[in-house]
C-alpha cells in the first residue's frame, strides 16, 4: 500500500516503514508507528523559531517528533531527523493531545509550534492535537519542507494557522544534490497552496556556492505569489555531512539580497548574532515598525512593536501580521488548575 | 558599562552587556580584543582543537594585557564525552590530552596553577521521565541529578517518592534550611527538589533533545591541584588564590568533566557541596568557586521563570553580573577564557573574558566581554 502523505509515495506494509520510517500499512490503512510520541516539548519566543509576523512577542510551546522525508546533507537536527526513530524508543515523551494542551497552559504558552522535524511524518497525531487545540483556542503553527502530496498540504493548511516553508533552493539540481529528492515542483506547488490557505513565511538557508545563485529566482517566485510573504534568509551553519564546511560570508550574502528587497516587502537575513536585518520596515515609508534582536542560534526576540492595530504609526500602512502583539510574560495563574 | 564583542566569523559587532544594544565605541582595548577574536576563530565545542583554542587565546591575551590573574575553563572533554560513545581507552586518551594541554599552558605562561576538576562523568544508565506529572516538573538544560517540581498533586508525590531512580525528594524548606543564610528567591525556586541517583538523569519538558551518553556523576568532592596550600572545600579556593596573588601570578584552571575517579594527577579532595547536595558542573559550581560562598540558588534547578529576563541577553539565565567574584574584586589585571559557553564572563568577572559563542553545540563563533580596563597595559 502506498503512503499518501508525502511525495515519496512509499510502498508500505507491516515491516516497510518508508523513507521517514514513521508509518506502516496494516488492514488497508496507513498507520503511525509512534502516535503521540514526541521528541521534544519546550518553550521558545516565537521570534526565535522564527515567525516574525505571527502574534509578535508570544510564547510558543515547541514540539517535534522523529524522522524526516528529506536527506539534507547539512541537516542541523540530524541527530533527531536522520536517526532511525526506533533508536529513540524509551526516550519519547508519551503525551496525548489533552496532556499536550495542559502542558502548553502550564508553561504559559500562547500557541504551539511544530518545529523540530517534518510534520508530514506525524500527520494523524497532529490532526488529533489540532482538534484539542482548536477547542482550547490555542493556535498551531509548523515548519515544513513542503514535500507533501496535494491532499496532505491541504490538511497541513487546515491544521496549522501559520506555516513556515523551507524553500531550500530553486532547482531540481540543488534538491537532488543536497536534499536527496528528485524534483522541486511539489514544493513550489505547495508554497502556493499554503499562501492561499493560511499565514505563510518562507525560510531559505543559504550555502555559498550551492544555492546562493538561486536567491533572485526564489525572490521572484515568492513575489509572484504574494510580495508580502515574509522571507527569512538564513546564514547556514553546516552540520551533519557538511560539518566543517566554511561559514557563509554575511556581507557576501547580504549583497545578493538586493534584488529580493526590491520585490518582496519583508526580507530578513539572520541566524547570526547581532544581525542588522531582523527589523520589520514599513514598505511604504521606511519606518522600523517592529524591532528585534538576534542572538543567532541563541534565538531572536522582540525588542519593540510600534504597529498599533497592525499599522505603521507613521503612514498608516497595514503591516501583515497574524494576530496581535502579545506579552511574553503571562500572568502565572498557577499550575494546579491544569491537573488532571 | 560592560562591552560585548561578538565574532561570528568575518563579522564582528559590539553590544552593551546589560541591554544588548549595539555600541559604536572604538578604543585601544576593544580594538585589541577584536584582533584577538579575529586571530582565533572558535573551532567548536567537540572539535579536537577546542581546548587548544582556550590556551591560544589566553596566551595571546597574556602577551598583550599581561594579567596577574588568569581564569581558564577547558570543556572539550566534557562535551565530547557527554554526547559521544567513547571506549575507556579513548576516554583516557581524551583526558590525557587535556592535561598535556594544561601543562603546556603552564610551562609557556609561567603562571602558578590552581587546577580544579568539576567532577566525574558517569555513563547514563536510564532516564527518569517526569513529563506526565500533574504539577510542573522541569530540569535545567545541563543538569542530570536535579529537577524541580512545582504545585504537585498527591499522585505526583507518590510517584516521585516511590520512583526507583530518585534518591530523594526535598521540600523547598528543607533545601533552603540546608543552605541557611544563602539568599534565595521563593518565586524562582520550585516547591520540591528531586534528586536522581547516580547514573540517572531527569527528562522533563524543556530538557534538550540531544541524547547524552555520559552525565555528571557522584561528586560530593572534587579534585584540586595546588602548591599554594591545602583547601578542603571549593568555597576556600577564592581566599587561597587571593592570599597568594600578592606574591605570584596565578592561573585558576577549571577542568570540566573530570573528578576524583579520573583525575590523572595527584590531587587533594575538596568538598563540593553540603550534606546530600553537591554541585554539578555549571553556573552554581563556578560561582561557588569564584565567590567563595555557596551559590546554590543563583540558578536553582527547575526554576520557574523560563527565559523571562529582558536584560543580559548574552548571559544565559543569570540576571545580573554576580558580585564578589574573583576577577571582579581583584585590583590587578585579570582575564578569563573558556570553551564552556555563555557564562564564563559572568562567573569569573575578569577584566577581559573570552568565550565560545555556541549553543547546544551549534558553533556561531566567539564572544568577548570587557568588564573594565585597567591602566598600564598599553
Amino acid at each position: 500500500m502506498r503512503c499518501a502523505y508525502c511525495e515519496w509515495n512509499c510502498e508500505l506494509d507491516e515491516s516497510k516503514f518508508g523513507v521517514c520510517r514513521m508509518y506502516y500499512a496494516q488492514d488497508g490503512r496507513i498507520k503511525e508507528r509512534f502516535p503521540h510520541r514526541w521528541s521534544s516539548c519546550s518553550v521558545s519566543r516565537i521570534e526565535s523559531l522564527p515567525f516574525y509576523h505571527v502574534w509578535p512577542g508570544s510564547r510558543s510551546m515547541t514540539i517535534g517528533t522523529f524522522g524526516c522525508n528529506f536527506m539534507c546533507r547539512y541537516c542541523s537536527n540530524g541527530f533527531i531527523a536522520r536517526q532511525d526513530p526506533v533508536e529513540w524508543k524509551g526516550r519519547m515523551f508519551d503525551l496525548n493531545p489533552d496532556e499536550m494542551i495542559r502542558m502548553a497552559h502550564k508553561l504559559r504558552c500562547h500557541n504551539i509550534v511544530f518545529n523540530v522535524n517534518e510534520p508530514t511524518v506525524s500527520m494523524p497525531s497532529l490532526m488529533e492535537l489540532h482538534e484539542h487545540a482548536r477547542k482550547a483556542d490555542m493556535p498551531m503553527g509548523c515548519f515544513t519542507n513542503g514535500y507533501t502530496t496535494r491532499e496532505a498540504a491541504d490538511e497541513l493548511a487546515r491544521v496549522f494557522s501559520f506555516v513556515n516553508v523551507g524553500l531550500k533552493g530553486f532547482s531540481d539540481e540543488f534538491y537532488r544534490e543536497y536534499i536527496g529528492i528528485r524534483s522541486i515542483e511539489p514544493i513550489l506547488r505547495n508554497v502556493e497552496t499554503f499562501a492561499r490557505a493560511c499565514h505563510v513565511e518562507v525560510i531559505t538557508p543559504v550555502i555559498q556556492g550551492a544555492n546562493d545563485h538561486e536567491i533572485d529566482d526564489i525572490a521572484r517566485f515568492l513575489a509572484d505569489i504574494d510580495p508580502e510573504i515574509p522571507w527569512h534568509v538564513f546564514r547556514l551553519l553546516p552540520e551533519h555531512e557538511m560539518k566543517g564546511s566554511s561559514y557563509p560570508s554575511i556581507e557576501g550574502i547580504n549583497r545578493l539580497l538586493h534584488y529580493a528587497r526590491t520585490r518582496l516587502k519583508y526580507v530578513y537575513f539572520h541566524n547570526f548574532v547581532g544581525s542588522d536585518w531582523v527589523n520589520t520596515i514599513c514598505p511604504k515609508c521606511g519606518m522600523h515598525v517592529i524591532e528585534r534582536f538576534s542572538l543567532g542560534c541563541g534565538g531572536d526576540r522582540l525588542d519593540a512593536f510600534h504597529c498599533t492595530d497592525n499599522r505603521c504609526p507613521c503612514c498608516g500602512q497595514e503591516i501583515r501580521i497574524l494576530g496581535e502583539r502579545l506579552a511574553w510574560k503571562r500572568e502565572n495563574r498557577g499550575v494546579a488548575q491544569w491537573h488532571r | 558599562m560592560a562591552q560585548v564583542i561578538v565574532d561570528a566569523r568575518q563579522w564582528q559587532n559590539m553590544f552593551d552587556l546589560r541591554t544588548g544594544r549595539k555600541l559604536e565605541i572604538e578604543n585601544p582595548t576593544n580594538r585589541m580584543v577584536r584582533d584577538v577574536l579575529h586571530r582565533h576563530p572558535y573551532p567548536g565545542d567537540t572539535s579536537y582543537r577546542s581546548n587548544r583554542w582556550v590556551s591560544e587565546v589566553a596566551l595571546d591575551l597574556i602577551r598583550i594585557y599581561q594579567p596577574r590573574l588568569v581564569c581558564l575553563s577547558y570543556a572539550q572533554q566534557y562535551f565530547t564525552s557527554r554526547f559521544s560513545y567513547l571506549s575507556p581507552l579513548e576516554y583516557e586518551d581524551l583526558l590525557d590530552q587535556v592535561f598535556r594541554e594544561i601543562e603546556d599552558f603552564i610551562e609557556i605562561s609561567g603562571y602558578t596553577p590552581v587546577i580544579v576538576g568539576t567532577g566525574d562523568m558517569t555513563e547514563l544508565v536510564s532516564d527518569i521521565d517526569l513529563s506526565r506529572t500533574d504539577g510542573l516538573c522541569l530540569s535545567s538544560a545541563w543538569s542530570a541529578r536535579y529537577a524541580g517540581l512545582s504545585e504537585p498533586s498527591e499522585r505526583d508525590l507518590i510517584q516521585v517518592r516511590s520512583h526507583p531512580g530518585i534518591e530523594r525528594v526535598v521540600s523547598r524548606e528543607e533545601w533552603v534550611d540546608l543552605f541557611a543564610g544563602i539568599p534565595y528567591e521563593r518565586d524562582r525556586t520550585p516547591d520540591y527538589l528531586l534528586v536522581a541517583r547516580p547514573g540517572r538523569a531527569f527528562r522533563t519538558v524543556v530538557t534538550p533533545i540531544r541524547r547524552a551518553v555520559r552525565i555528571p556523576g557522584e561528586s560530593s568532592a572534587v579534585p584540586v591541584v595546588t602548591d599554594l596550600g591545602t583547601v578542603d572545600d571549593i568555597i576556600g579556593l577564592k581566599t587561597l588564590i587571593e592570599q597568594n596573588l600578592e606574591a605570584t601570578d596565578i592561573a585558576l584552571i577549571v577542568v570540566e568533566g573530570v573528578g576524583l575517579r579520573n583525575f590523572p594527577r595527584p590531587n587533594q579532595a575538596c568538598s563540593n557541596g553540603r550534606g546530600w547536595f553537591y554541585y554539578e558542573p555549571g553556573e552554581t559550581q563556578y560561582l561557588t568557586i569564584t565567590t567563595g560562598s555557596h551559590q546554590v540558588f543563583a540558578y536553582p534547578a527547575g526554576f520557574l521563570d523560563l527565559y523571562d529576563d529582558e536584560e543580559y541577553p548574552f548571559s544565559g539565565f543569570l540576571r545580573e553580573v554576580p558580585g564578589h567574584t574573583l576577577g571582579g574584586e581583584f585590583d590587578g589585571r585579570s582575564i578569563a577564557v573558556g570553551n564552556r559557553s555563555m557564562y564564563t564572563h559572568m562567573v569569573y568577572g575578569a577584566d577581559i573574558c573570552v568565550e565560545c559563542f555556541a549553543r547546544n553545540l551549534y558553533n556561531q563563533g566567539s564572544m568577548a566581554v570587557i568588564h573594565r580596563e585597567k591602566e598600564g597595559w598599553r
